[in-house]
């Protein structure tokens, strides 16, 4: 036994040296560069957000044949990192020397990590051809302090789905235009069915405050930095009615935790009949609730049809740190030309290109008649008025961490509508007012 | 007398079953919910109508599970008998020698257990870096071999054994090593199965270390899959998700059924001597 257990413990600590060694032997740091000629070569990583498996693998399969085909000199490689994780590994990766030459961020992700020095300025790099050829909005979502840190690749505007069995059983024909419209909506359909059926998202309070630019109808709610919505009769309106709407059982209960996860939850076990999200929300209706997806429609956004709508943005940027820069640039603007941007969207069959070029293609005009291809068509109308409502701020956990609490308050009635608006506005000045900044939005 | 004691069973069996239900429960949906077929909702009745294994060969195709399963056991072999011993070897001298600063080095040990990931997780990627550990089986495990977990429970398991046996080894000649191993672990086999269960958790479920640490896809373990699943781009399938959630606990189950005998009294080990 002790002879046994003796090889055994000797065997594992040599086996554990073996493999440390064969580690310390690894080099991964490679030569890369623009090469004496100017050509393209080394190696260039680029990591993409959430984008694992059919039919994202083959269609970066053949991007990347086709790069290197175009650079022969020049190795890419494709990872794909969880989307929530994608701003931790990209500040860890900054603090060694394995950093990705391309990354593909969120705007939110993109100005944290560029305030943090993190990201490279793409001012002088992107020719002004290049730039032009984006939709303004989004473009404008790469921007951090007058500098451009990334390049918009696909977007997603906010739409309004519903199901159509349920407004059927109500008799209500047509979405409501504005928040008096969604409480008498509301109210039939749950008459109807008996079951709560408006899910006013909050996530962590961005939607709210997204929804809030969008009921301000073109007026500002905060000027150089001074939150000035609390005589808004539209916000306060729709703080009034979400409470009343929650007291009438019209709102569900778990509206007060909020995240879009839930109302899809709610709304694919057919708890809940109508809500406002983005175009890829009917994707686990798809195959959670079949029956559901079949009877789901898309429309506007719960607004007045001349409202300004949220734009979400993924776009790519590039690490400060890269060791191959001319690469990275280049192959930033191959990801998002418009050729391939019209590509990847119809690949994802639910998100639109940033483009003007790709755009005017006929596949926007008519994607077909699936509930998914319904919400991009709704979605490609509304682009026009679609823009970043909230720019991306310093304070902008603080902002949106207020704004989740107060409304939840509020829907309950622990606050009146007018204190719970009065309190939100004192709540962002004071972030104002830390943070030093004088934005308007 | 008799009718009250009965009552007493029913209330404790009822009990117990309320239990069963809340723990097993949860379970059991999820696997229900992974056989339903493409054409059946989650929520429109409990059981499948058409029960299909598909979910799960889809969610091997969709994650590339099969490499992640690999990659993970592989992870898990190497971190379990590494850690065992380097916490037997680190916990011994706490608990049996004798030398100046021992309650400041277990109570520097010990105080490691409070400070969050969070704050040590870029210096340790860049000295992962350094000693060539990115996208290697070795370095994904670094967090997992000679925990301080792992350190204070074989002490305190080392602490019951009683002296004499050791003492009397001592005397035939043994040296301080054999002691340790021919003596000393053998009486300490539970503590040993209870921290070779927790590393076994520990490593199965580890998500954000192998994250960071691997820049390539081929490195990524079970966990990441299964967040690679749930933060799909085109959202969450949840059928899928309960599939490859199966899949991913069932090794620790059964390891656990296996081996809970000696995890059970193991785990207790702390408790009897401080």
């Amino acid at each position: 036994m002790g002879k046994r257990s003796s090889k055994w413990i000797t065997g594992v600590c040599f086996a554990a040296l073996s493999v440390s060694l064969a580690g310390c032997g690894d080099d991964n740091s490679e030569e890369s560069g623009g090469g004496d000629s100017g050509e393209l070569s080394g190696e260039v990583t680029l990591w993409t957000a959430s984008l694992a498996g059919e039919p994202f693998d083959t269609y970066f399969a053949d991007l990347e044949a086709e790069f290197e085909e175009m650079h022969p000199d020049l190795d890419v490689k494709i990872e794909d990192i969880p989307q929530n994780e994608m701003e931790q590994k990209v500040l860890t990766s900054l603090t060694g020397d394995d950093v990705p030459d391309v990354v593909n961020l969120n705007p939110h992700y993109m100005s944290n990590i560029a305030a943090q020095g993190g990201l490279l300025g793409l001012n002088d790099l992107v020719s002004d051809e290049t730039k032009s050829s984006y939709v303004e909005g989004p473009f404008n979502s790469g921007m951090y302090e007058d500098e451009l840190y990334a390049l918009p690749w696909y977007l997603t505007t906010t739409v309004s789905w519903y199901n159509s069995e349920h407004f059927d059983e109500a008799g209500v024909s047509e979405l409501p235009t504005d928040t008096q419209g969604i409480y008498d909506t509301a109210k039939a359909v749950t008459e109807a069915t008996g079951k709560p059926s408006y899910y006013p998202v909050i996530n962590d309070g961005n939607t709210v405050m997204e929804k809030m630019v969008s009921l301000a109808d073109g007026e500002p709610i905060v000027e150089n930095g001074k939150a000035v919505f609390e005589d808004n009769e539209a916000i306060v309106e729709f703080f009034e009615l979400t409470q009343k709407m929650y007291e009438e059982g019209l709102i569900p209960q778990e509206t007060a935790e909020g995240s879009l996860a839930t109302g899809q939850e709610l709304y694919m076990a057919g708890n809940t009949s109508f809500l406002e999200g983005g175009v890829t929300f009917l994707g686990p209706i798809e195959s959670g609730s079949p029956d559901v997806y079949e009877a789901s429609k898309a429309g506007q956004p719960l607004e007045s049809n001349e409202a300004p709508v949220n734009v979400a943005v993924m776009n790519f940027a590039i690490p400060a740190k890269t060791q191959n820069e001319d690469a990275a640039v280049a192959l930033a603007e191959f990801l998002t030309n418009a050729e391939n941007q019209l590509e990847f969207a119809k690949t994802a069959g639910t998100v639109l290109p940033a483009t003007t070029e790709s755009l005017e293609d006929d596949y926007f005009q008519n994607p077909g008649d699936s509930p998914k291809a319904l919400g991009m068509l709704q979605a490609s109308e509304s682009l026009s008025r679609a823009e970043v409502l909230i720019p991306p701020t310093e304070n902008s956990s603080d902002l949106r961490e207020s704004t989740k609490n107060i409304f939840v308050q509020n829907l309950q009635g622990s606050l009146t509508p007018e204190e719970a608006v009065k309190q939100l506005a004192e709540e962002w000045n004071r972030a104002f007012e830390d943070s030093g900044e004088e934005v308007t939005f | 007398m008799k009718s009250k004691k009965r009552s007493q069973l029913i209330w404790l069996y009822a009990l117990l079953l309320f239990i069963t239900v809340i723990t097993v429960g949860p379970f059991f949906i999820t696997l229900l919910i992974s056989l339903k077929s493409a054409n059946e909702g989650i929520y429109t009745v409990l059981f499948p109508t058409d029960p299909t294994l598909a979910n799960f060969i889809d969610s091997f195709a969709k994650a590339d599970f099969g490499l992640y399963f690999l990659n993970t056991v592989i992870v898990t072999g190497i971190a379990i008998p590494l850690n065992l011993i380097f916490c037997s070897l680190a916990a011994y001298p706490l608990a049996r020698m004798d030398f100046r600063g021992r309650s400041v080095v277990l109570a520097l040990i010990i105080s490691t257990m409070m400070v969050p990931f969070q704050l040590y997780m870029a210096p340790l990627f860049q000295l992962a870096g350094e000693l060539g550990l990115r996208n290697s089986h070795i370095g994904l495990v670094v967090m997992q071999v000679s925990t301080a977990f792992g350190i204070y429970l074989m002490r305190q398991a080392f602490l019951r054994i009683p002296k004499e046996l050791e003492e009397s080894a001592y005397l035939d000649g043994a040296s301080k090593f054999k002691v340790w191993y021919l003596v000393a672990i053998p009486l300490v086999k539970p503590t040993l199965v209870t921290l070779a269960i927790f590393t076994f958790m520990g490593t199965w479920g580890d998500y954000l270390w192998p994250l960071l640490n691997s820049t390539e896809s081929s490195m990524y373990t079970l966990s990441i899959g299964l967040a690679q699943l749930s933060q799909n781009f085109d959202g969450a399938n949840l059928k899928l998700i309960s599939a490859a959630s199966i899949l991913t606990t069932i090794p620790t189950l059964l390891i656990f059924i296996w081996l809970q005998k000696y995890f059970i009294s193991g785990a207790t080990d702390g408790a009897v001597k401080g």
